[in-house]
């Protein structure tokens, strides 16, 4: 039978990392909160800015466009959207386990890497990947330049021929309770090849000018949705995998004062004893 | 009467505007008026200013570009970003101002000259429609 200061101390400690958990369990829910707003607050323009895109592209040239080509795919990029910070349930490792998957099947000799958050940089570069840029330490506050400085970097990589495809993997917000690993490409874009619209409208610079400073913008914005939703599903996962633990302590401080109890009657009813038979033996 | 609806849309928020007599644009080739019944199109702005004019008030906003979506009875502006001109933190538009000249003169290999260039007229941009 453990003793009972033995007891009382793991019962102290476990309170006390109980505190913890409750505490960040209570900032990833209002991490995640805000989150979501800005989800929200970003729909309007990137679905503004996708119909401009889907109502221009079936009346220029494919052939005009760097960022539309279609070349034969030689070599990959891959975006690895993660987290800076553990603590989270599964998030990171799925996500890597998934992109890792997906990355050394297509070989990984063939693959450049662009990782955002801590969680992925380090797992790669340790395990040699071609990691050519990481990107950390600007969730708190992440601002819509950080999208755009990412975008820059991946379009440039793009249009210089280094890589013949682009995708991102990140963290998709189902809802609070479950988060998808998912697997999109970026680039070259795709977009429904319908007839021209022919009208009337006009259009300043050209359309072909006007696509190309559209479409750096448009991937600008999906870069942001991808940073926003991952950002909530972190802060999700954090939240469940926090509220588990909180619950898990409280059961570990349950069993462990039933043993304290156990324990410190035991020592009750021994010392009783003990008093019973010395005065017998006076007797 | 002749006036119009506008709505301004960034990826952080959206602002809507009624009763719009006059807007200004700044477009890739020059500053364009927009009143009512104007020819439908989409014109791509650069870094400057939009002026609004509502119920016969002047309203100023600074933009770093995007475009505008012309149609027959309203507008709609796609920016990336967007200040009015009284919620322009000019101490933070100065702070960038004097980063993006020191870079300049220092020749930061880092970061290409369009980059710096780009940043700098920005920061004057908002720096000179702050004091509006």
């Amino acid at each position: 039978m453990a003793n009972l200061k033995d007891i009382r101390d793991r019962i102290k400690s476990v309170k006390s990392i109980q505190k913890v958990t409750k505490a960040m369990k209570m900032v990833a829910a209002a991490k995640m909160r805000k989150a979501q707003e800005r989800m929200e607050q970003a729909r309007p323009y990137s679905n503004s800015l996708s119909d401009i895109i889907q109502n221009i592209l079936p009346d220029v040239d494919r052939d005009m466009l760097p960022l539309l080509d279609m070349r034969e795919i030689k070599r990959k990029a891959y975006v690895i959207v993660c987290a800076d910070r553990g603590l989270a349930g599964a998030f990171n490792t799925n996500l890597l386990k998934i992109a890792q998957r997906e990355i050394d099947e297509f070989g990984k000799d063939n693959v450049d890497l662009f990782c955002v958050g801590k969680k992925a940089r380090d797992h790669f570069t340790y395990r040699n990947y071609n990691v050519i840029e990481s990107h950390v330490d600007f969730w708190a506050e992440m601002e819509f330049e950080n999208a755009m400085m990412i975008g820059r970097s991946i379009i440039d990589h793009f249009i210089s021929g280094s890589v013949d495809e682009i995708h991102v993997v990140y963290n998709y917000f189902v809802n609070i309770g479950q988060q998808e690993v998912r697997s999109e490409t970026l680039l070259p874009l795709s977009y429904d090849t319908n007839e021209a619209t022919g009208s009337d409208r006009l259009y300043e610079p050209s359309k072909e000018e006007l696509v190309n400073t559209l479409i750096p913008r448009h991937l600008n914005v999906q870069m942001w949705k991808y940073l926003l939703e991952s950002y909530a599903s972190e802060q999700a996962a954090r939240m469940l995998s926090m509220e588990n633990a909180t619950s898990n302590a409280q059961d570990m401080i349950k069993d462990l004062t039933l043993q304290f109890n156990k324990a410190r009657q035991a020592a009750i009813t021994t010392e009783m004893l003990e008093i019973v038979g010395g005065a017998e033996a006076l007797g | 009467m002749s006036s119009y609806n506008v709505e301004i849309v960034t990826p952080i928020r959206e602002i809507k505007l009624g009763d719009v007599s006059y807007l200004r644009c700044p477009g890739l080739d020059g500053s364009f008026g927009v009143m009512r019944n104007h020819r439908e199109g989409i014109f791509a702005l650069s870094v400057g200013e939009v002026k609004v004019t509502q119920n016969g008030k002047d309203e100023y906003f600074a933009t770093s570009g995007g475009f505008a979506e012309i149609l027959n009875d309203s507008v709609k502006l796609l920016v990336e970003s967007l200040e009015r001109s009284n919620e322009i933190d000019a101490d933070r538009a100065n702070k960038s101002f004097e980063r993006a000249q020191e870079r300049r003169i220092k020749q930061d290999s880092e970061l290409n000259e369009t980059r710096i260039e780009a940043s700098l007229v920005r920061a004057l941009n908002r720096l000179r429609i702050s004091k509006r």
